[in-house]
């Protein structure tokens, strides 16, 4: 740590001594010199975005470059790679692309420096679920790590969460979604209203639950709840008992062979879903739209308990300082400026800059991703393919629906020692 | 002349030292001290000496059936691809009459291997899947009406995938150990009235234990070190000795995933070590 | 068969094993096809049978990505890296093969250590070495620290290979050049090396192979960019298209021809050197 505080300072320096060369010649000539240099300069900056491979997607890397003038790159990385990436060789990354849960370990880190949040310029214009942590008026869900409580620091350099609203930011709001459970409504026979469908015998060996412990828990202890098989006091931080009752019963279902498959990648449940070897299971709104890009009907399942919410952040590392700083700054306003909201709305996410994203859609794409209206003409993924008809209304439900009924939060639990030890016992079982 | 010679054989060994010291013997002992600390949620790694991680792993059920899953199935996949390895080999050294011919067959083996181990095992899903080849195949002929579940996400699975992936590392060693055995050996022992099998028994088996070991300690270590390969083949619905690593890793619980690394290394290096007594590979270079 | 009347007619045994061979070679590439099969897929994007709308699309999107990750850049990484292990690990592991024919102090301490180096599991070398070359004050690259991670797994292989190689070379050959009066390049040029480069060839498949497709240990090793198999893997965790299978089919591809222009060359070389005798 004390390393890199030292690499800091050195290159301050450097940067001072290089910005009063910059000085001389916006003395020595015109006026409108200076600003020529900074463009000048800023126009030699790579930005290295780095992230999972949901978010983090060449086309938004490829308009970045032409809207700012410089030039910005991804990085894909799996998500145990991102975190330890980000907490052993930080200066491999200048943006990280993380989920809410994994800026609680990367935080206390030191690895990240402060969003100046008075240098956002459209912060304004973000929604409150990230901002204020509340949703149409209504408080959003505190169960899960909910973005407020993880968005604020108190300084700059602070390694902590700040309580309440302050000038500093731990990270700029990315993309966001509330997920549910995939369906083939052509082959489960009758409908499906709740979590607790994904334990029902209807369905034994024709499920599927994700073998991510942290996420595939959460759908584990809503199809639980919802069953009244067990109760929980809070699902977004459950105690070694609730966890161990969990997974005993997650146990019991595999051995009677409830599920055909634990999905590892993304990649995996398309396939399982297009196959038709699993008719309902945890599953991400993109891959839902990849099944139905096959054309095969799969429905993203609004159910009565409520969605399981997650969202992103765009962090800048702290060794950014200078022209990277500033290169940092513009990209993070670019992100939340329309381009990249309408692009990502049809991978199935959104926004955090709901107007902006909407003004970069069709009023059909619109209505149909935020609004909750049937299509006026086809739809389209980023890449072209049909995914609905004229005619289709957005599974899932619209913007507000889903926001409103968040119930839990993708989170990293304080017994999450415990939940990996547990969960691999339901691996090996 | 003594000395000279020596000097050179610790120049020889030189390069291969100081690589394994840099990027091998530093970053594990590095892994080593971390397992005797202890984590801290939210806070990461808290210095201390503690075998609790150690004590916590092994006293944990799930960690020995773990094992015992993953010896089953290094013990399979040992047993095949010997097979596999030995009789192949066989065929290139002694049945296949053109040296160049041997050779083509040779590298017909190796040209999968250059492809994507994660390619070459997605490559399985569109065959054994519910939907796929063989399953449609079956019942397209009528064989059977339901489709076989058991072919994908299955133990049956991840055997196929570890046979398709690693017999080539037995068939390397053991080809390269039977192509130096002297073929007017086999001659003479046939001359000398010995039946088919007795000259494979007595002669070409023996001759090619040294590649033989190296094949099976490959094996054992590849199949051992996986975690990759079971959690896709089976679906996620069998665990490996390390797959724990892997979940540790992903909240950055080094201690315990490094305690993990240290039994593994500890397990595998014993086994290994009983194959060097079994059959001692360095014994026959130095003469 | 009448081409070789010396050997006499084929035993069974030749029949039976030829067949085994026959199915081991369909089993390795019965996948293989059905993934040459579907990297024809049409825009559908199934990974699985049947194939719908036939094209080259998935092709197209290979060398001109709009989505899926950037194989052309990562394989720019892998193929120099796999290069470099490749000719540093037979260089090291065929010197240090030979360093293993004599009896030396601390060669059991060396031997093990080369063998935990394999057994050790390839994630948390990842990490150490990333540790390693955080206190070093250094970050991580495809050429230096996932270079060392791959040797530090491609050496142990090419070593022990070597041990099956070298004991094909017996020291009486050496020691009888030595007495004819050769010197110890010529030794080595005209004895040791015509002995040992089938070996050689060896460790360099696997040398190239083992870097190539290595996952684990490039893991936290390569820096900020991707080698294939991570990029592969990256691939596999967003909407995987028949993309990764067109990767494999022209994988295979170049493999083919590559083996192919091995082979002729090594045939165009026999028949030269005939012809000068």
């Amino acid at each position: 740590m004390k390393k890199a505080g030292e690499v800091t300072t050195t290159k301050t320096i450097s940067r001072r001594s290089i910005l009063k060369g910059g000085a001389a010649i916006v003395g020595a000539t015109a006026i409108t010199g200076f600003p020529t240099v900074w463009a000048q300069g800023l126009k030699d900056i790579t930005l290295n975005h780095t992230g999972m491979s949901y978010s983090t997607l060449a086309d938004i890397a490829r308009q970045a470059s032409q809207d700012l003038g410089f030039k910005v790159e991804m990085s894909v990385v799996d998500h145990p790679g991102l975190l330890n990436r980000l907490v052993n060789d930080p200066s491999s990354i200048d943006i990280a692309d993380m989920e809410i849960w994994q800026s609680k370990v990367a935080v206390p880190q030191g690895v990240l420096q402060g969003v100046d949040i008075a240098r956002i310029k459209n912060w304004g214009e973000l929604t409150p679920l990230f901002t204020d942590g509340v949703f149409a008026g209504k408080e959003v869900s505190r169960q899960g790590d909910s973005p407020f409580e993880f968005i604020y620091r108190d300084s700059k350099d602070a390694t902590s969460f700040a309580t309440g609203k302050t000038d500093w930011a731990n990270f700029c709001p990315g993309v966001y979604n509330a997920d549910t459970l995939g369906i083939r409504p052509d082959l489960t026979g009758r409908e499906i209203t709740s979590w607790a469908d994904l334990i029902s015998s209807d369905f034994k060996g024709k499920t599927a639950i994700q073998n991510i412990p942290t996420i595939g828990i959460m759908d584990a202890m809503m199809a639980m709840e919802a069953a009244g098989e067990v109760t929980y006091g809070d699902k977004g931080n459950p105690t070694q008992d609730e966890i161990s009752q969990t997974i005993a019963r997650l146990i019991e279902l595999k051995k009677a062979g409830h599920f055909r498959a634990l999905w590892n990648t993304f990649d995996e449940s398309v396939n399982l879903m297009a196959a038709g070897e699993v008719v309902i299971q945890s599953m991400w709104s993109p891959a839902v739209t990849a099944v139905r890009t096959q054309g095969i009907n799969c429905v993203y399942q609004p159910l009565k308990e409520g969605y399981r919410g997650w969202g992103n952040g765009l962090g800048m590392l702290s060794h950014l300082d200078g022209l990277k700083l500033d290169a940092a700054y513009e990209y993070l306003n670019w992100y939340n400026s329309g381009w990249v909201g309408g692009f990502i709305a049809k991978q199935g996410y959104y926004s955090a800059n709901p107007e902006s994203a909407k003004a970069a859609l069709t009023e059909n794409e619109r209505g149909f991703f935020y609004e909750g209206k049937a299509a006026t003409a086809d739809i389209t993924s980023p890449t072209g393919e049909k995914t609905n008809s004229i005619g289709e209304v957005r599974d899932g439900g619209s913007y507000e629906e889903r926001f409103a009924n968040v119930a839990v939060w993708n989170n990293l639990m304080d017994e999450a020692e415990f939940l990996y030890a547990k969960w691999n016992e339901f691996n090996a079982a | 002349m003594l000395k000279k010679t020596g000097l050179i054989t610790y120049l020889q060994v030189t390069p291969l030292t100081v690589v394994l010291v840099l990027f091998f013997v530093i970053p594990v002992a590095l892994v080593v001290v971390v397992s005797f600390f202890r984590y801290k949620m939210l806070v990461g790694l808290v210095p201390d000496f503690t075998f609790q991680n150690y004590a916590d792993l092994l006293s944990n059920p799930t960690t020995w059936s773990l094992y015992v899953s993953t010896i089953k199935f290094t013990l399979i996949v040992l047993l095949v691809t010997f097979v596999l390895g030995f009789w192949i080999s066989y065929f290139l050294v002694f049945h296949v009459r053109n040296l160049l011919t041997a050779i083509g067959l040779f590298l017909l083996c190796t040209v999968p291997f250059w492809t994507s181990t994660i390619i070459r095992m997605i490559s399985w899903r569109p065959v054994l899947g519910r939907e796929g080849l063989i399953n449609s195949g079956l019942q397209g002929a009528g064989i059977v009406d339901q489709p076989f579940d058991w072919l994908l996400f299955s133990d049956f699975s991840v055997v196929v995938a570890y046979v398709h992936l690693f017999t080539l590392f037995m068939i390397v060693p053991i080809f390269n150990s039977m192509a130096r055995i002297d073929k007017s050996l086999l001659e003479a022992a046939v001359d000398a009235g010995a039946t088919r099998w007795g000259v494979v028994w007595n002669v070409v088996l023996p001759l090619s234990k040294t590649g033989i070991a190296l094949g099976a300690l490959f094996v054992v270590t590849l199949v051992m070190g996986d975690f990759f390969v079971v959690t896709v083949m089976s679906g996620g619905l069998s665990g490996s000795a390390t797959s724990g690593i892997f979940n540790d890793l992903q909240f950055l619980n080094y201690p315990r995933a490094a305690a993990s690394a240290v039994i593994l290394l500890i397990v595998v290096l014993v086994i290994a070590a009983s194959i060097f007594r079994l059959v001692d590979v360095r014994k026959e270079l130095v003469r | 068969m009448s081409a070789s009347p010396s050997y006499g007619s084929r035993p069974w045994t030749f029949y039976v094993l030829a067949t085994l061979f026959t199915l081991f070679v369909i089993f390795l590439y019965g996948p293989m096809i059905a993934v040459l099969i579907l990297s024809f897929q049409g825009p559908s994007a199934s990974l699985v049978f049947p194939l719908r709308d036939p094209s080259f699309m998935w092709f197209d999107e290979l060398f001109n990505p709009r989505r899926t990750g950037d194989v052309v850049g990562a394989f720019n990484r892998s193929l120099p890296l796999a290069i470099l292990v490749m000719f540093l690990t037979v260089l090291i592991s065929v010197t240090a093969g030979f360093a293993f024919r004599r009896r030396f102090k601390g060669a059991t301490a060396i031997f093990y250590t080369a063998i935990a180096s394999l057994i050790v599991p390839g994630l948390v070398l990842s990490i150490g070495t990333l540790v390693t070359f955080r206190y070093l004050g250094m970050s991580a690259n495809w050429y230096t620290s996932a270079l060392g991670a791959h040797l530090s797994w491609a050496l142990p292989f090419g070593l022990l290979i070597m041990f099956a190689v070298l004991g094909r070379l017996n020291p009486s050959y050496e020691e009888a050049a030595f007495d004819l009066g050769a010197t110890k390049w010529q030794i080595v040029k005209e004895v040791v090396v015509p002995i040992v480069f089938p070996g050689m060839i060896a460790v360099a498949l696997f040398g190239f192979t083992l870097s190539y497709d290595e996952f684990p240990r490039s893991w936290l090793t390569v820096g900020t960019k991707n080698t294939l198999p991570l990029e592969i893997w990256t691939m596999t965790t967003n909407v995987t298209s028949p993309a990764l299978y067109a990767l494999g089919a022209v994988t295979t591809f170049v493999s083919f021809i590559v083996i192919a222009v091995a082979l002729a060359s090594i045939i165009l070389i026999q028949r030269k050197r005939f012809r000068g005798k």
